[in-house]
């Protein structure tokens, strides 16, 4: 098999949710491998790093980011698909450390502070990561002081706000007025079940996205 | 017709006389009372004494017990986090951390804090025999969402029997809960499983159709009526919800009403919620949850629909918003401002109104409906026409219907909110009652003053210095006049040493200093007694 095709049969593995050769999902690909053998098998063959994420890993995610918006697909499908694209970046994290691939920026995400919930912020940070973002988690109950020593660690990184709760949407708008009393010109999005474009231009954040995808366009267009 | 059987009769799909109003008073029951979530939800006291509040208040058809979908996890082993304004968060996950499904309990109802609810929906049950009592069970899915964490979305593919296995002890909770509240003399079961809305219709159909159904098969043999409570993103899945038989879905505010209609109408089953929690309810002006209450109503526009927030009420929800919803339910004429106001799908250029009332005259506006067609503010105009001509062409009056785009224009520019309003020199002064007539001449007269005052403020006053005799009085005139002085101002003083003017004013010792202002009420007219009784009141 070529390297191009293998580079689009990454693809489908990390669009259908198929992570390695033992991996009973999805049925129909069942004994086949998947994006974990295919990933090391094309590296060996010489494809770039670089090639494997735009190529390989970051179409196929892409495709899930927008089946998803389109309630094609749910959250079990996107955590398979990135299992799926885990699997693969797992090969490709010597070169993003050695510097020989580079990612599009970084992206610091979590919950906001108050919140426990993290189903949405960790699909959003696969779905960024299978973009070709560097993402870094916060993770839950985050308050707006480590959201900016983070973002003292990654100049110029984004940051990503979530919650599920209508309480803490409160303290979504204490956190971005924090950040901005310290850092006025850093960028910020905000997501969640309760969250609306009207509630971001209400506490002033920049980007609000009701899907994923929406954050990886945005993102994605500030780079570019 | 109210309360239960309103309930009862809207969810059968029977004759009714409204739509029903459910304000699911979770967390908020505890604001208002002055506490915290976390003591509110586990303290039947505390939660009776909320939900009375709330009766009160809201004057509600029907009130869940309980809004915690934690508390079963809490009874199988779940540890939870506290909060003071949330329901309890789950934080451990038995079965992720070792625990074998097998060795779980169907719990008790001694179990952790079951006896507590049931104590609270016997005792409001007691207290409240005709509110509509719904008792809240949480779903399969996200119970067992609890017991595993997130993997269970992974393992739907991974490890499909063991999570068919997981759901179908699940459900067995959530009948024997179900059964908990009946018992203790609940009229309404829902089943809340909003982790449904993560999965698709064909894993719906997959893993929560059999466990669903025989939560709502259990119910209605019970011989009880069930809710299927979603919320969050869940549209794809109304149809397949349909199918496992509940008497009533309820969703929130990310699907369409008209849409749930169709579907629900399809399966001839009830439907209700859709009211925003936060931009609205929590966020929004009264006049704004009017208005999206009766969206709601008009969008979903059947008698098998309970009007209902999306979720349980943020906690520190402003009651003052649910009441104004109460209040729209309960009042045809409501409806009609809220309706008329509402065809207006622009909105309007505001007037600059910052000089109005700059002229001799006072205008008194009402701002109604329409007054030959609605009754308040008929006889808000009635009883401005009948105290106008006490002040004989000082005011003068108009009636600004919101039927016309200029009425609403002048409405939003004085910012009046309700209907009927009446507006003294475009300051909001009577809102929705009709003044009595002293009160409304009190308020025109003092307009009138106020005015006055501005016009005298040209006009100088005077000082009288009393006293014995000139001499008593020369260091007093000397500090008034460098008062006056450093005022920059000039005043006659007068200096009085009669006795008699003395004892006339009641001046009881020397030096005395008074001030003397001149107000003219009235130039060129007879007032009435009525309104020269105004004027000697702001004498005394």
């Amino acid at each position: 098999m070529s390297q191009e095709s293998l580079l689009q049969e990454i693809a489908v593995c990390v669009e259908r949710g198929k992570v390695n050769e033992q991996s009973p999902y999805p049925p129909d690909l069942k004994g086949q491998p998947g994006a974990d053998e295919l990933t090391r098998k094309v590296l060996d063959m010489g494809a770039s790093a670089d090639q494997v994420l735009s190529e390989g890993l970051v179409p196929g995610m892409k495709i899930v980011g927008i089946k998803f918006r389109e309630n094609k697909i749910f959250v079990p499908e996107v955590l398979m698909a990135a299992k799926a694209m885990t699997a693969g970046m797992n090969h490709l994290r010597p070169y993003f450390q050695s510097g020989e691939v580079q990612r599009k920026g970084t992206f610091i995400i979590g919950t906001v502070m108050g919140d426990l919930h993290d189903i949405g912020k960790n699909l959003l940070g696969m779905i960024v990561e299978g973009a070709g973002w560097e993402v870094i988690d916060l993770g839950i109950d985050v308050p707006a002081v480590k959201f900016l020593a983070a973002l003292e660690e990654h100049p110029g990184a984004f940051i990503g706000l979530s919650c599920l709760l209508t309480t803490t949407m409160l303290n979504m708008e204490r956190i971005v007025q924090d950040v901005r009393d310290s850092r006025p010109d850093a960028k910020i999005l905000i997501g969640g079940a309760p969250v609306t474009d009207e509630f971001k231009t209400k506490i002033g954040a920049n980007w609000y996205s009701p899907d994923p995808q929406g954050a990886v366009d945005f993102l994605n267009k500030q780079v570019s | 017709m109210k309360g239960k059987e309103l309930l009862i009769n809207t969810i059968r799909g029977e004759e009714t006389s409204r739509t029903p109003w459910v304000p699911f008073v979770g967390v908020h029951g505890g604001y208002l009372i002055g506490t915290t979530a976390d003591l509110y939800l586990q303290s039947s006291e505390l939660m009776i004494q909320g939900l009375s509040k709330a009766v009160e208040l809201y004057q509600p058809d029907g009130l869940p017990v309980c809004f915690d979908l934690q508390i079963e996890a809490e009874a199988l082993g779940c540890r939870l986090n506290w909060s003071p304004d949330n329901p309890p968060a789950v934080v451990t996950h038995p079965l992720a951390e070792g625990v074998a499904l097998k060795t779980l309990k169907i719990p008790g109802p001694k179990d952790g804090r079951i006896p507590m609810v049931m104590e609270t929906a016997r005792e409001m049950r007691k207290k409240f025999p005709e509110l509509g009592l719904y008792g809240l069970v949480t779903g399969p899915f996200t119970l067992a969402l609890h017991l595993l964490g997130t993997d269970i979305f992974m393992k739907m593919f991974e490890d499909p029997e063991g999570i068919r296995e997981l759901l179908t002890f699940t459900a067995e909770v959530t009948s024997t809960m179900a059964g908990y509240y009946l018992d203790a003399g609940c009229d309404i079961i829902a089943m809340v499983d909003p982790m449904t809305s993560q999965i698709g219709p064909e894993q719906f159909k997959e893993f929560i159709h059999e466990p669903a159904s025989s939560v709502f098969n259990f119910i209605r043999k019970s011989g009880a009526l069930s809710s299927f409570f979603v919320c969050g993103h869940a549209q794809q899945n109304i149809e397949v919800m349909s199918q496992t038989g509940p008497d009533n879905v309820s969703i929130d505010e990310n699907i369409p009403l008209d849409f749930v209609r169709e579907v629900c109408k399809k399966y001839d089953i009830s439907f209700g919620g859709n009211l925003q929690l936060t931009m609205v309810l929590l966020m929004g002006s009264e006049e704004d949850c009017m208005q999206h209450a009766w969206e709601c109503i008009t969008t979903a526009d059947s008698p098998r629909f309970i009007l209902a927030p999306g979720c349980d009420l943020p906690m520190k929800t402003p009651p003052e918003n649910i009441r104004a919803i109460t209040r729209l339910v309960n009042d045809p004429y409501q409806q009609e401002v809220i309706q008329a106001l509402g065809k207006t799908s622009s909105k309007p250029e505001l007037l600059n109104l910052d000089d109005y009332g700059n002229i001799d005259k006072v205008i008194v506006d009402i701002i109604t409906l329409d007054s030959e067609s609605c009754a308040p503010c008929q006889y808000m105009v009635e009883a401005v026409k009948q105290v106008a001509p006490h002040f004989e062409g000082i005011v003068e009056w108009r009636e600004h219907s919101i039927k016309d785009f200029e009425g609403i224009t002048f409405m939003s520019s004085l910012f009046v909110k309700n209907i009927p309003t009446i507006c003294i020199d475009g300051k909001i002064t009577f809102v929705s009652k009709i003044p009595p007539k002293n009160e409304l001449i009190r308020a025109i007269q003092k307009r009138i003053n106020e005015k006055l005052k501005s016009r005298l403020r040209i006009k100088p006053g005077e000082i009288l210095l009393a006293g014995e005799s000139g001499e008593e009085l020369t260091e007093l005139k000397r500090k008034t006049e460098l008062a006056l002085a450093e005022l920059g101002t000039k005043l006659d003083v007068r200096i009085e040493t009669g006795e008699e003017f003395r004892q006339n004013l009641g001046v009881a010792d020397t030096p005395a200093w008074i001030s003397v202002k001149y107000r003219i009420r009235s130039e060129g007219r007879q007032p009435t007694i009525e309104v020269i009784k105004e004027w000697i009141k702001d004498l005394l």
